[in-house]
């Protein structure tokens, strides 16, 4: 097992690791301040198809909507009953346009109702934690490890957080292995995992966490030997086998991206663009 | 050999928290150029030994440390270790801890990035390590993707780059199979002797250390036995048994034959000597005709495992099992061999249906192991894995001993009876109470073991169980493995030491890329040297001294130990012929 990476060559492969920071830094503070749906779909539409560009397997793309659709269901359920206040500011209206109202006979919830503008403000989260997971991958899995470290390091990152991060890295493969052999061995002494319920399955998987820690404790010290046995001392004061130069492709990112957080700040202070009314409740 | 490169003067060392030193009193010089061997059972101190030479002991653990180490001058408790490190390189027993980074290239570049070596320095000298150690061409590898020979080879140029004063070695072939033992110890020797790396290994393989070391020190309970060349140690049989440890089996079985009262002049050590030895003995002594030994036992009946046309793929393709087929019925004591990657341990997990057959068919006493669950086999067959500290989920020893019973739903009184029963089969009543992580790593192998029992399987698989063990360890659990057979439970061991083995198994599977290569009972495989080499298997020595034995005579000798070798050479004078040989 190995962290993912793109295997296929693009723009986003070539470029150095800091343009990469960058557009992670920019389109994260945006993705935080918009509201609207609207935008934030956009954002989200673009990321997704940069993401296919760039070579990150749609099965992964799946996966990440699949794990997070119980959180979306609950979004639009509490933001559509319940974000009455937030949305009556956001969009100055007095009166929330209804969707359907509960008969007021019904126990607990008779009266309530979902109203559109908090459906759509459910909307927008949604699509904003989109946003904010998808550029990760776009940025990370698009970059080999050597260029991450040679990149944070260049944007003066202390070069001991550096190391931790890599080794985090290099390390995690490891003990998902050491997991799994675990949890093997466990159903190899009668433990018929199969036939449990959620709570029991949980009670027994943190047996896992004995041997793992343990096993963990010891591997950590070698790695101590072995890293203080290659002179190790996490100074910054060293040399790198990987240059990071700025090519002029690199440079045109960081201008667009600087153009880009510009123009959307400008956008947004004078003519409301990515506020939650835009479009909609103008 | 000229100055020395490291010197212990009167070096004693105690951890702290250790009641006792693990080191004592040792002076000792390494020489400019040799290959210097450290041998000692597990506990002597060989890693400690290891680990002061760049400062590691004391300067990260701490403790009481007393004399004086000096490398290339240089006072270890004087010089930080990354200074240090300029002239030690280390390379360790893992290969998985050891190798930290993403990359062939950039393994070798780390260290030398934290000795501020210039970019177009470390650019020079990767492909150089890398020839010296044949990994050309895998620069740009991910080192998860190199076999375990590969990897401590790279843990080898990496520590090759800085351009050290002296290598040091400790225990790196112990996790490794069969090939990558031969492709370090290649390497280790083309360094010493081409490139006049001076060397200091710790090993418990007696046979190589034999061939290639040219001093030897022994170390017992961190004191320096005795030093020499490979031939004044290996040859003093009874001090190495003393310190439990294993002569090669050449010198074991000349040992022996002089013990009968034929002259040996000097015990061989190494095979070409040995080989040597043997022709000119013919002079000295009758040779006895060939034991014969009973035939192997055959055993009738519905096989207990049975497996027909066995296919496997993995998920990403890499076919492990292509169309293996056999039958094992209750009883046998079964020993299956081949490098890594030869499907041994693909095979065993479709007996407990942790994998389910690609195509064909696996059956547990006639029933189709895709139907049953893992949990429904573990009750029949028992899976001793090789690392005993992953196989360890509790708090107390008999909590571990219990908790398969508890899963497999037994009453109370009868998971009380057998957790005692098994607890006491292993000699584990007295540490019932104990964590079973503060017991010694050979204690924790024997809890995994009664926890397995405690089910009573009728079925055993010990995977791997003497890798990474010295040779006192091994023993301990296969001669449990015998008793276990005496028992009538049917045995399945996968080994890389097929020198340990001739005393327990009856029957041998040899496997090759995920196909069977050769079935059959121990004395008829261990004799096809053939096809054992052509899969990087080498018989053990007493087995090549029985085959040279056998062309000089001209008849069959299908021995198998030093023991049997030795047994045929009888005193010329003494024409009575001992009992039990025809």
């Amino acid at each position: 097992m190995r962290f993912q990476t793109v295997e296929r060559d693009s723009l986003f492969t070539r470029l150095d690791f800091r343009p990469k920071l960058l557009m992670i830094a920019v389109i994260s503070t945006v993705a935080f301040v918009w509201e609207s749906p609207i935008a934030l779909a956009a954002l989200a539409l673009v990321l997704v198809i940069a993401c296919l560009l760039a070579g990150v397997k749609a099965a992964y793309i799946k996966t990440v909507v699949r794990v997070m659709i119980p959180f979306y269901i609950l979004l639009l359920i509490t933001h559509g009953f319940w974000n009455t206040d937030q949305v009556k500011a956001l969009t100055g209206k007095e009166v929330l346009t209804p969707l359907f109202t509960f008969p007021a006979n019904w126990w607990l919830i008779g009266g309530g109702g979902m109203s559109v503008e908090g459906l759509l403000y459910g909307w927008a989260v949604i699509f904003k934690t989109l946003a904010l997971m998808l550029v990760i991958p776009l940025g990370i899995f698009t970059t080999e490890v050597d260029n991450m470290i040679v990149g944070l390091v260049r944007a003066k990152v202390p070069y001991k957080l550096v190391f931790i991060f890599s080794s985090t890295l290099r390390f995690f493969p490891l003990l998902f292995e050491e997991i799994q052999t675990i949890i093997e061995a466990q159903r190899l002494r009668g433990l018929a995992v199969e036939k449990m319920g959620p709570v029991k399955r949980v009670r027994v998987y943190s047996k896992v966490a004995i041997p793992l820690i343990l096993g963990a404790m010891v591997k950590s010290q070698q790695l101590e030997v072995v890293l203080q046995s290659k002179a190790f001392t996490g100074s910054s004061e060293r040399t790198y086998l990987h240059e990071s130069v700025l090519r002029r492709a690199d440079w045109a990112v960081i201008a667009l991206f600087v153009l880009l957080f510009v123009l959307a700040a400008v956008l947004y202070f004078r003519l409301g663009v990515g506020k939650f009314a835009w479009l909609i409740f103008d | 050999m000229g100055t020395p490169i490291a010197v212990f003067d009167r070096l004693s060392y105690m951890y702290p928290r250790s009641p006792e030193p693990v080191l004592r009193d040792i002076s000792l010089e390494i020489r400019e150029g040799e290959f210097l061997g450290l041998i000692g059972p597990t506990g002597a101190g060989k890693t400690t030994l290891c680990l002061t030479l760049n400062g590691i002991v004391p300067q990260f653990y701490g403790g009481r440390f007393f004399g004086r180490v000096t490398v290339a001058g240089l006072d270890t408790l004087a010089h930080p270790v990354s200074r240090l490190a300029r002239h030690v390189g280390a390379v360790f027993q893992d290969p998985e801890t050891q190798l930290i980074t993403t990359s062939v290239e950039n393994e070798i570049a780390f260290a030398l990035e934290n000795l501020c070596v210039p970019r177009e320095e470390i650019l020079k000298r990767i492909p150089r390590v890398l020839a010296a150690v044949r990994l050309e061409g895998t620069e740009q590898k991910h080192p998860h993707e190199l076999s375990g020979g590969q990897k401590q080879r790279l843990a080898i140029a990496a520590a090759l780059a800085m351009q050290p004063d002296l290598l040091v070695l400790d225990e790196p072939t112990s996790q490794l199979d069969p090939i990558g033992e031969q492709e370090v110890f290649a390497v280790v020797r083309e360094l010493n002797e081409e490139l006049g790396v001076t060397i200091l290994m710790a090993s418990h393989a007696a046979e190589q250390m034999a061939e290639y070391a040219d001093r030897i020190a022994l170390l017992s309970h961190g004191e320096l036995i005795t030093i020499g060349t490979p031939d004044e140690i290996y040859s003093q049989v009874e001090l190495l048994h003393e310190h439990n440890l294993r002569p090669p089996q050449v010198a074991t079985t000349f040992y022996m034959v002089k013990k009968a009262g034929i002259p040996v002049p000097n015990v061989p050590v190494r095979l070409e000597q040995a080989l040597r030895a043997l022709d000119s003995l013919r002079g000295e002594c009758r040779i006895a005709p060939p034991q014969v030994f009973p035939e192997p036992l055959t055993r009738s009946g519905d096989p207990l495992l049975s497996v027909r046309n066995l296919r496997y793929a993995y998920p990403d393709g890499t076919e492990a099992l292509r169309g293996v087929s056999l039958d094992i019925r209750a009883g046998e004591y079964v020993l299956i061999i081949g490098q890594n990657g030869a499907g041994k341990t693909t095979l065993v997990k479709h007996f407990l249906s942790l994998l389910k057959p690609t195509e064909g068919l696996v059956t547990v006493d006639g029933a189709d192991t895709r139907e049953l669950t893992v949990s429904e086999l573990a009750r029949r067959i028992g899976y001793v894995a090789q690392n005993p500290d992953t196989q360890i989920f509790n708090a107390t020893v008999g909590d571990e001993v219990a908790f398969a019973l508890v899963n497999l739903g037994y009453p109370r009184e009868e998971v009380e009876a057998r957790t005692a029963g098994s607890l006491d089969g292993l000699g584990l009543l007295e540490v019932r109470d104990a964590h079973p992580f503060s017991l010694p790593k050979g204690d924790r192998a024997r809890v995994v073991i009664a926890a397995i029992l405690a089910m009573d399987p009728e079925i055993i698989i010990f995977d791997e169980p003497t890798t990474g063990q010295d040779y006192r360890g091994a023993k301990y659990i296969l001669d449990i493995s015998k008793q276990l057979h005496r028992m009538g439970k049917t045995v399945i061991v996968i080994t890389h030491h097929l020198y340990l083995m001739p005393e327990y198994a009856e029957r041998v599977i040899v496997m090759g890329k995920g196909m069977i290569l050769l079935d059959g009972p121990i004395r008829e495989v261990y004799h096809q040297a053939e096809l054992l080499r052509s899969t990087f298997l080498s018989p053990p020595q007493a087995v090549l001294l029985a085959q040279r034995l056998a062309r000089r005579e001209g008849r069959d000798f299908k021995l198998l130990t030093p023991r049997e070798v030795a047994d045929c050479f009888l005193p010329s004078k003494n024409d009575e012929i001992p009992n039990g040989r025809a």
